[in-house]
């Protein structure tokens, strides 16, 4: 259990949060909920995760704020932008993330990066 | 009473709303927001952005996309059209479409974040200059793009996302509706009085000397005639010339000087105001013409743009362009 690779995951929806939290501990990583900017940052100060995935639009700080003060602490920390929104796409705040990938029903993309980042 | 103008060029018309005693300090500029973090643009953060397509001041022996660089010019991270693939022109019935080719660039104007484009020092802020020459011509070679629209967002109203001085450009298959616009209206000028409407505009307004706000031995700044915005600005070549790209080691220089006083003027005049600034120059792999002249258009943020606007094309513009080059003439640098 102790050398399961831990996820930080980042969404105010409770849905989403129980579809990727089901996916990703299936697929044998552990996962640790935060439901806004600020928990996020707690949560990643007090138990540092091996990668991030964050929404953008949140209440509060939204994603693009928590992403960079994340890098500026960890910098080679991998954080995948997860959005139901391309627009976000202009604001070059998003490139301190590894990847932004935009929210679908299928996982595919997301679960590819997820492996890609924690078996580098 | 307000009063309404007509652009020369565009036939756009804007509306003059004189307001008694308006002075700069009227305009609500926002506090520049500073929030700090990782920024993906500075040095030693080179592997957040894509390899570098053109770098100054790289020391020599050092790797492509170290962290030794004046300026560099990179490829968007997250583009909204892609550099890959054919253009694979369609109609459907009389609709037009294609596939969402482009290449669209970001140039790191300095190495430093705090630094403010308008107060880099001349061989800073050349480089920049330089650097749109240099990609322009590059991408010209590359027979899909008709046009590469170079502009430049200020402060949060005017569309930057980073405190960190950049500039962009987009190479399009397509001529933008508004360079078809200027191109067309200059065209319509040059056939009834064989004269450059621009070359005229810079005669007139040297002459007249109510809207000029400032001049060097290659360029002009004036405020023009119907303006969208309070203290809109354009810089103008004094010679005829179609094409930015076509400028020497000499006239950047000048540009560059110019460039820099008249951001200097603005910001005095509305410390922290958010702009925009585009280059308007001739499309991709044209000849010469005789009826265009290249320019830089600067635009402030300060009013906005709601229904009206939007139904009509009609600006309302609270200052006449004779009193913001008042100001923008008379405040102390």
């Amino acid at each position: 259990m102790a050398d399961r690779k831990k996820i930080l995951l980042v969404d105010d929806e409770e849905g989403i949060q129980l579809l990727y939290r089901e996916e990703f501990e299936d697929e044998g990583y552990q996962v640790q909920s935060a439901y806004n900017g600020e928990e996020a940052l707690e949560m990643f100060k007090k138990d540092p995760p091996d990668l991030v995935i964050l929404d953008i639009n949140m209440p509060g700080m939204n994603g693009i704020e928590v992403l960079r003060q994340m890098k500026e602490i960890r910098p080679d920390l991998p954080v995948i932008l997860s959005s139901a929104y391309q627009e976000y796409k202009q604001d070059f705040g998003t490139w301190a993330s590894e990847e932004y990938i935009v929210k679908s029903a299928n996982m595919d993309e997301l679960k590819e990066a997820v492996h890609k980042y924690l078996t580098a | 009473m307000p009063e309404l103008r007509k652009d020369p060029i565009l036939g756009r018309w804007i509306i003059i709303a004189r307001e008694r005693g308006k002075r700069p300090t009227d305009f609500i500029v926002e506090d520049v927001e500073t929030k700090g973090g990782f920024c993906p643009l500075c040095p030693g953060n080179e592997k957040t952005t894509p390899p570098e397509v053109l770098v100054y001041g790289r020391e020599p022996g050092m790797p492509p996309n170290s962290s030794s660089w004046q300026l560099r010019v990179v490829p968007n991270k997250y583009p909204a059209l892609v550099i890959e693939g054919e253009l694979d022109k369609q109609g459907e019935g009389l609709y037009d479409r294609m596939n969402g080719i482009g290449a669209h660039e970001v140039i790191i104007e300095s190495p430093r974040h705090e630094d403010r484009f308008a107060y880099l020092p001349h061989e800073q802020m050349i480089l920049t200059f330089r650097a749109f020459q240099e990609r322009i011509r590059d991408l010209s070679k590359d027979p899909r793009f008709r046009y590469v629209m170079v502009f430049k967002n200020y402060g949060k109203a005017a569309g930057a996302s980073l405190e960190h001085s950049h500039s962009q450009l987009v190479a399009l298959p397509v001529l933008p509706r508004m360079v078809v616009s200027e191109l067309d209206g200059s065209l319509s000028y040059f056939k009834y009085k064989d004269r450059c409407i621009f070359c005229d505009i810079i005669r007139q307004e040297i002459q007249q000397d109510v809207r000029l706000v400032c001049e060097n031995r290659e360029f002009v700044t004036l405020t023009p005639f119907a303006p969208r915005t309070p203290f809109e600005m354009w810089i103008m070549p004094r010679r005829h010339n179609s094409s930015y790209t076509e400028q020497n080691e000499d006239s950047l220089s000048a540009l560059t000087d110019i460039f820099s006083e008249t951001l200097r003027r603005l910001d005095a005049c509305i410390p922290g105001i958010p702009y925009n600034f585009v280059l308007h120059t001739q499309p991709l792999r044209s000849q010469p013409l005789e009826h265009y002249h290249w320019h830089f258009e600067i635009v402030p943020k300060v009013t906005s743009i709601a229904g009206f606007e939007w139904g009509s094309g009609f600006y309302i513009n609270p200052m006449p362009p004779e009193d913001a080059c008042r100001y923008l003439r008379e405040v102390e640098l």
